[in-house]
């Protein structure tokens, strides 16, 4: 993914922030590893995804009855 | 150099070929234009960055190619520069392949020039040749080629093109000839420095030139003796000691007028060029004059967002109409069934679960921040945001703050306990130390500054323009102190500026819907546990002792109902949750204006949330978590009293 604030293009899947937090270690917010910014790990939200699946499930279906 | 000769003569496939650049220049490309889809990723070891390696054959032989991350620079100031550093130093690669981006040379060179320093068999692959010649940018790869001495590739790697010229030019691949002429002071400290190490070592000019620029590191799995070691020390220490500015930024920023000239010489950008609408837009949000009044624009556009809409209008809604006609009665009536008293006050008492937690959490706090997380979403899709870091740097600047100090403070306006985190990139465990008290103190997180600027809404203009004026003046109190604490001018705040664009409503949808799940797992529950503990204290009568207690505190020195007390024990938990219940007071008319502005100016100085404590006892230890707690809270409270003693005797109300 790419940082909203510095540009650096980063994998989300190993950052320390995931493990260092002590209240939500594993959320759904990830910290650049080059500036450090706070932003959405869309993949990892539940939310985000399930909206993504219905978006997808309803295109599916118009495009079935177009 | 000898021993660099010596290298070439062995065959490719002995050694692997490193591909190296900067983020977003196309490197993923080349690497897949060369070894195809099959790929091997494994995290570097001792660390979590990952490293990609794949196979290609070059004249016959099977060679090894690994692609390092993305970096600006080979100082090792993270996990990612220090790996690149470190493969270059393990793996004696048979060539280092640079990718680079022909729209943006000079940034590319000034890697370029590091990689020169390490005398290592080189190629520059120029990418992305077709958005640059779309852009009327022309390189000249034959000059440039000329200049460094080296090989130079115009490439395509999207399309293919310039692949099969680059696999040529890595059979022969030759060190780069062209080297900076640093100042004498620092040409004559790297000479010293590289008389102290081993003569076997291959790179001494880089890693003397790493150990100038303040990285500690630049060894990496080299050993010198101690007394070499130490001499080298004196040397960097007196080296710095001759100029006012940090060291690394010195050498950086003569570096980077070699990469302008080179630059220079070998581009050709069109003279006369359409400037868009939105590249004037970007020009005018860093502008160093016409850039704060963007500022005020954006920040009166937040202001009628979050406070009057979403502060007023939708909490409005949801607080008389959801809660109070729906909800609460509806869970009123339902827990008049439960046969046990404790637990119907548990869930819809005073300080009940559905009354007080539900209510402040998603009848308050989440309309203000949903409205925030939209706003902020927009500001951040439109890529006004690192504008607003450099507007903000030069604000930290304008101070005389250390630029390395500057990065964890605005960043704690996203999350402080993260910020907190991102403090390891100072150099002493003195400025961790200090700059985690500015942060506690000072820097509201996102979620705290949506329900900060909610409240405002409520605020005459004259009360609110007290409370900023009491928040930025402790602010800049503090970056005052800091400046004075922590020595030295700005070091190096590199950038990436994205164009300025028009928002994406998918984007917004996905990164609001996003931060407000993150909101409801990890905020509800603080929630939640805030109202449990004043539940307990209210049952236990430890309340009504503790609001004694605290009276002569709260009522005598802030002068604030007794109330107030417990908005300030929930702000423990979380800043926002102290917040809302001030917002409820006030609402309700159990606070005057100028109790709301008292009580917001300790609030916002307030220790940001429990996460935040956590991260600063883990960071740091108990000791030290218990002296910054320690400063905050006198600090806090007595900015509060002083402010309700300057009110008193100068007979202001709002």
């Amino acid at each position: 993914m790419k940082c909203a604030l510095c540009g650096y293009e980063f994998d989300s899947t190993a950052l320390s922030c995931h493990s260092s937090c002590p209240l939500a270690a594993g959320c759904n917010i990830v910290c650049c590893p080059n500036c450090g910014y706070q932003t959405v790990d869309e993949k990892r939200s539940g939310s985000v995804n399930l909206l993504l699946k219905l978006k997808a499930a309803l295109s599916k279906t118009q495009t079935v009855e177009g | 150099m000898s021993c660099r000769s010596a290298a070439l003569e062995l065959s490719p496939g002995t050694r692997p070929i490193v591909l190296i650049g900067n983020p977003n220049v196309g490197k993923s490309a080349v690497f897949s234009a060369l070894t195809g889809r099959h790929v091997d990723i494994s995290n570097y070891p001792g660390t979590t960055v990952e490293l990609t390696r794949g196979r290609f054959r070059l004249n016959g032989h099977e060679v090894d190619l690994i692609d390092t991350p993305g970096i600006q620079s080979l100082l090792a100031r993270s996990d990612d520069e220090r790996v690149a550093r470190d493969v270059l130093l393990d793996e004696t690669p048979w060539a280092v392949l640079q990718v680079a981006d022909s729209k943006n040379l000079r940034r590319a060179l000034q890697l370029t020039f590091q990689l020169a320093e390490h005398e290592l068999p080189f190629v520059l692959a120029l990418n992305m040749t077709d958005e640059a010649s779309a852009a009327g940018i022309d390189v000249d790869a034959r000059r440039l080629a000329q200049i460094l001495g080296s090989e130079v590739v115009p490439t395509t790697a999207t399309r293919g093109e310039g692949v099969p010229a680059l696999q040529q030019r890595l059979l022969n691949p030759r060190p780069i000839s062209y080297r900076i002429r640093y100042d004498g002071t620092v040409e004559q400290a790297v000479a010293d420095i590289v008389a102290l190490l081993p003569e076997e070592w291959h790179g001494k000019r880089a890693l003397a030139l790493a150990l100038l620029s303040g990285d500690g590191e630049a060894y990496g799995r080299r050993q010198v003796g101690s007394d070499a070691r130490a001499a080298i020390e004196a040397i960097v220490a007196e080296t710095a000691a001759r100029y006012d500015q940090p060291l690394g930024y010195v050498i950086t920023q003569q570096r980077m007028r070699c990469a302008d000239c080179v630059a220079a010489e070998v581009s050709r950008v069109p003279e006369v060029r359409h400037i868009s609408f939105r590249e004037r837009l970007g020009y005018l949000m860093v502008d160093p004059l016409w850039g704060w009044p963007f500022l005020l624009v954006v920040l009166a556009g937040l202001y009628y967002v979050v406070g009057v809409f979403g502060a007023g209008t939708m909490v409005d809604w949801m607080e008389s109409v959801l809660f109070g006609e729906w909800i609460n009665p509806a869970v009123s009536r339902l827990v008049a069934f439960l046969p046990w008293e404790l637990l119907r006050d548990f869930l819809v008492g005073e300080y009940g679960l559905v009354t007080m937690a539900l209510t402040y959490g998603i009848a308050i706090v989440l309309p203000i921040v949903f409205t925030f997380f939209v706003a902020f979403s927009v500001l951040e899709d439109s890529g006004y945001l690192p504008r607003l870091a450099v507007m903000s740097n030069r604000a930290f600047q304008a101070m005389g703050l250390n630029g390395k100090a500057v990065l964890p403070m605005v960043l704690g306006l996203g999350c402080d306990t993260m910020a907190t985190l991102t403090t390891r990139i100072l150099e002493t465990r003195k400025e961790r130390v200090q700059v985690t008290l500015l942060l506690v103190l000072g820097v509201p997180c996102s979620a705290q500054l949506g329900v900060l600027m909610g409240m405002a809404a409520i605020l005459t203009g004259r009360a609110i323009a007290v409370w900023l004026g009491v928040v930025l003046a402790t602010l800049f109190a503090v970056g005052w102190l800091a400046a004075r604490l922590l020595p030295g001018k700005s070091s190096d705040f590199i950038l990436e500026l994205p164009p300025v664009r028009v928002p994406q409503l998918g984007n917004i949808v996905v990164k609001t819907l996003a931060r407000i799940e993150w909101y409801m797992k990890e905020v509800l529950p603080l929630f939640a546990l805030g109202s449990t503990i004043l539940f307990v204290l209210d049952r236990t009568g430890a309340l009504v002792a503790l609001q004694s207690l605290l009276a002569p505190l709260v009522t005598g020195f802030l002068g604030l109902p007794e109330e107030t007390a417990g908005v300030f024990l929930i702000g423990f938990l979380r800043r926002d949750f102290g917040a809302a219940g001030l917002f409820d007071m006030a609402r309700t008319g159990m606070l005057s204006a100028n109790q709301l502005v008292i009580s917001l100016v300790v609030i916002t100085l307030f220790v940001p949330c429990i996460a935040n404590l956590l991260m600063v006892i883990r960071e740091h230890g108990r000791r030290t978590a218990l002296a910054v707690i320690g400063t905050v809270f006198p600090l806090a409270f007595g900015i509060g009293g002083l402010l309700n003693l300057i009110f008193r005797l100068l007979g202001i109300s709002f």
